[in-house]
């Protein structure tokens, strides 16, 4: 005989404001098999809990309905509470009355009415509640890291640094990401390059990182701790332990008009290059789609010329198979080009730059070792034009968001310009300067105030040219929208920073999600910034949406907190509440007949196959098994398998039938 | 039809199968499976007009399989059956030899899946012309009144699952209907329960149904329950464009996600 416990919380005036408590404890402690049912004004508090603990010893609860918030908030709570008291954790349930009842109705009769049956309904379901044991899954205390740029490498850094192992993924020849682009950085202008290059150093040498450049997720399977991950080593077309990095193939490769992809395009490689010369690892890759010989069929100059004879033009690309604990997605982010903005010519005018092109201009390693020079004639130019929100804060445009980091790079621009160009005019066209950060607000009063950067708060419609100058026409919304037109030599986008290329493709392998810009989507905006909602995959930096170096580093370290959390432990403990699919006695051994669509459905790649083999041990039947680890409670295999041969448990077939009865039946 | 008596004959003599899935005549007018194990009585087997009947229904009955390796004659709803169970994993591709009958009635030689899956590719895939009409006519209804329609129809239903049991896809050991705890799908006949059943049979359906109608015809009662997966046959080719068993290896287009997928329909 089934003895159920109620207990209906207050919530402070959260409920009681408008659900009458004292009558919803009384009905329902009329109701057969409710051997106990009282209110309390905090029931997650120390008091409340230990009401629910004494109640259960108190009165022999075989369940317990904790009528409050959300289970989201404090179903582990009260399950801990009952644990306490004696009862299975699982025996436990929460009617909400906050969210679906009290805070979404006014206070009248049928509020408590509604109240009472959302109640009731969990006492239905709570009596056919069974006692389960959480699952155990061991942990494999390897982590992933995908992408090699500054977060990338800080989490892997932090990760290698608890001990355990790390294996990084950077698509590109090497690491560094957009930081190692970037001349100099705010709000302190040292040098990005300086400050990065010990890392990348630090990861190439860490005994417990494994670093993978040129190589990219083929597939993820599996789950938190027990992940198997498929990646794909592309082709190097060079023998890495052989090549010593001399470079010498990359000078006499006869193909040198690539646009080069480090210097944003204003620069040309050959086609077996290292991306910079600071790169990790040094080591060139033969670009096979620019490469003379995979395009004539001969040249293989590099090989000749190789003096330790690495170069491997049959080389094919090889995929690694690894286990996997954790991952940190760190894959960074793009920006718009100049191409997509129409009004500013659609990218046809050479001296319309975008913000990552201005950082090689003014980068002592880039194509013009640092001098600021108009790409079109090689000219210093003396008047200069930042539009910030090139894209950003624009619905027009499909980007309603802010880029974060554009209005304190382009006070960096503008800064970084004057410092060189003494006798050139800076003018910053902008919508607001967000300057929120340690120093931040100092740093572009400093760009304004000490180096006389012009802002002009206003937007720019149109950029055209006019005698070989740039002739910007915008606005000046703090002199009355007074139209403002300056003669340009040069502009300079501080284009929307967007989600990286082939992030869709990414997410949809790792079963994460993502927003509708492409950027992966965290747990959960405030208290779960770094977990992504597949247990096990966290993310760093940008590619959840625009950040600057301070946060992409934090949110790094952050990630590499949660994976050492991970790893700390031998074993995981997974609530018990998935799938099942039954099984008879033989001949029949499950009513499931094996069509599989389940396995199609799943999103979890949680269902298996099992064979029942007759004594001869010829397979006589195949049907769907679950596994367990993977397995995370959707329902979305219950709900299609079309003989009802899958149940999930805590929401069984027999518990949800038994709450749409105790709505339609009179109490 | 003697091609067809040799061809079965040979294949039982030399064992390549067991057992010849046919038709017979019956000891009326109609025709009637034929379950051929004895190479002398191949010759009763017949192909012609009145043969009709879905034999791929019998594939996966235990008491067929039992009796070893099958060869079946089939049409190209069989065929396609055939195939829809292949790539639901209901029977192997190679436990099966496929006695092919084309739409004149003479004997094809379908070697194995590839030739069966050409010869359903070259085919008129859509529902039968001589149902498209009433599926147009029902279509001009207004919601009420297809609703009216459907009720009156299926208000004399019996339950009797008839069309279940002639449906090759319909080959769950337990159906749905069966499962009493909970009983989610009421036992006795009454219109509002009888329409619960018949949505559920559409729905298991869906992207599934070959068009060849035996449902309907199976139904005592003459409810033309094969108008309803009909139905949606038309909406899965028009939202997916995909017409089932036509391939070995296609993937349930109700399950299965596509990034190309039509979505218009989504609300």
């Amino acid at each position: 005989m089934a003895r159920i416990g109620v207990f209906i919380c207050h919530c402070g005036e959260n409920i009681s404001a408008t659900v009458d408590c004292g009558k919803v404890a009384e009905t329902i402690g009329k109701l057969k098999h409710v051997a106990y049912s009282t209110e309390y004004k905090y029931m997650c508090s120390d008091p409340g809990q230990t009401l629910i603990k004494e109640a259960i010893k108190e009165h022999k609860l075989t369940g317990v309905v904790v009528a409050a918030c959300s289970p989201r908030m404090h179903e582990p709570t009260f399950r801990k509470a009952c644990a306490e008291g004696g009862l299975n954790p699982f025996l436990c349930e929460m009617a909400n009355l906050r969210e679906h009842c009290s805070w979404v109705h006014e206070k009248n009769d049928l509020t408590t009415e509604k109240a009472i049956d959302i109640v009731r309904i969990q006492v239905e379901k709570v009596k056919l509640n069974s006692a389960l044991q959480p699952i155990r899954v061991p942990v494999t205390k390897t982590a992933m890291v995908i992408g090699g740029g500054i977060a990338g490498i800080q989490s892997a850094l932090d990760i290698a640094n608890t001990g355990h192992k790390v294996i990084m993924i950077e698509r590109s020849p090497s690491i560094g990401g957009h930081m190692s682009q970037l001349s100099e950085t705010f709000p302190t202008l040292d040098c990005s390059q300086c400050i990065l290059t010990p890392r990348m150093v630090e990861v190439a040498q860490h005994p417990n990182i494994t670093l993978y450049t040129y190589a990219e997720v083929e597939s993820v399977e599996g789950f938190i701790g027990n992940f198997k991950v498929k990646i794909r080593k592309k082709a190097k077309s060079l023998d890495e332990k052989t090549c010593t990095g001399c470079g010498l193939c990359t000078t006499k490769c006869p193909q040198k008009k690539i646009p080069n992809e480090f210097e944003q395009g204003m620069g040309m490689r050959p086609a077996i290059y290292i991306p910079f010369p600071q790169a990790v690892p040094n080591r060139p890759v033969i670009d096979r789609e620019h490469c003379t010989y995979y395009i004539k069929g001969k040249c293989k100059i590099c090989e000749i010329v190789c003096p330790t004879k690495a170069i491997r033009f049959d080389q094919p690309d090889e995929i690694l198979e690894l286990e996997i604990g954790a991952i940190v997605v760190a894959t960074g982010f793009d920006i718009k080009h100049a191409d997509f903005f129409p009004e500013y010519g659609y990218g046809k005018y050479k001296d319309i730059i975008d913000g990552l092109q201005f950082e090689r201009l003014a980068s002592a390693s880039g194509p013009t070792t640092g001098a600021i020079l108009r790409p079109s004639d090689g000219q210093v130019p003396k008047n200069i034009v930042f539009i910030a929100c090139a894209g950003s804060r624009d619905p027009a445009k499909g980007i309603a968001y802010c880029s974060k980091i554009c209005c304190m790079y382009t006070a960096k621009h503008a800064m970084l310009y004057k410092h060189k160009v003494h006798e050139g005019k800076a003018y910053v066209f902008y919508m607001d300067i967000r300057s929120g950060g340690k120093n931040y607000d100092e740093f572009v009063r400093r760009a304004i105030e000490e180096d006389h950067v012009n802002y002009i708060r206003g937007r720019v419609s149109t950029v055209f040219e006019r005698d070989g100058k740039l002739i910007v026409k915008g606005v000046d919304t703090l002199l009355g929208a007074q139209p403002v037109e300056i003669v340009a030599d040069m502009v300079v986008l501080a284009t929307a920073g967007v989600a990286n290329s082939g992030a869709e493709d990414l997410a949809q392998k790792l079963h994460v999600s993502y927003d509708a810009h492409k950027f992966f989507a965290e747990a959960h905006p405030k208290l779960k910034p770094i977990e992504t909602n597949t247990a096990g995959i966290f993310l760093a930096g940008a590619c959840q949406n625009p950040k600057d170096i301070p946060d992409s580093v934090s949110q790094a370290s952050g990630a590499a907190v949660k994976v050492a959390g991970l790893f700390s432990q031998n074993e995981l403990t997974r609530e018990p509440l998935v799938a099942v699919v039954n099984r008879t006695a033989p001949p029949m051994y499950s009513t499931c007949v094996g069509c599989f669509m389940c396995q199609s459905v799943c999103p979890y790649q949680a269902i298996e196959r099992e064979d029942f083999k007759n004594r001869e041990g010829k397979i006589v039947k195949t049907v769907a098994k679950i596994n367990e680890g993977l397995c995370q409670g959707c329902g979305t295999c219950v709900a299609l398998c079309r003989s009802k041969s899958i149940d999930l448990y805590g929401y069984s077939n027999n518990q949800v039938y038994a709450e749409v009865v105790a709505l339609l039946n009179e109490y | 039809m003697n091609s067809l008596i040799t061809r079965a004959k040979e294949l039982l003599e030399n064992k390549s199968v067991q057992v010849v899935i046919g038709y017979e005549a019956g000891p009326t007018s109609v025709a009637r499976p034929a379950f051929i194990t004895d190479p002398a009585k191949a010759g009763t087997l017949i192909y012609d007009e009145r043969c009709v009947q879905n034999l791929a229904v019998y594939l996966t009955k235990p008491e067929v399989k039992h009796l070893g390796k099958m060869a079946i004659v089939a049409t190209l709803p069989v065929m396609r059956s055939i195939m829809m169970l292949i790539s639901e994993q209901q029977i192997f591709a190679d436990s099966i030899v496929v006695l092919g009958i084309s739409a004149d009635g003479s004997l094809l030689d379908i070697a194995d899946v590839k030739v069966m899956q050409g010869y359903i590719e070259k085919s008129d895939l859509g529902n039968p012309e001589k149902y498209k009409e009433l599926l147009a006519e029902l279509n001009k209804l207004s919601p009420e009144e297809r609703f009216a329609f459907w009720q009156k129809e299926l208000s004399k239903c019996i339950k009797c699952y008839a069309c279940r049991q002639a449906c090759p896809m319909c080959y769950c050991t337990r159906c749905t209907v069966e499962v009493n705890q909970p009983q989610w799908i009421p036992v006795q006949s009454n219109t509002h329960g009888n329409m619960e059943w018949h949505i559920l049979r559409a729905m298991h359906l869906a992207g599934r149904c070959i068009s060849c109608g035996e449902c309907g015809r199976a139904c005592p009662v003459g409810i033309p329950c094969h108008l309803l997966t009909m139905h949606l046959v038309d909406q899965v080719h028009n939202y997916f464009n995909v017409y089932a068993g036509t391939s070995e290896k296609m993937s349930s287009v109700l399950s299965t996600f596509e990034p190309n997928d039509k979505e218009s329909f989504i609300i």
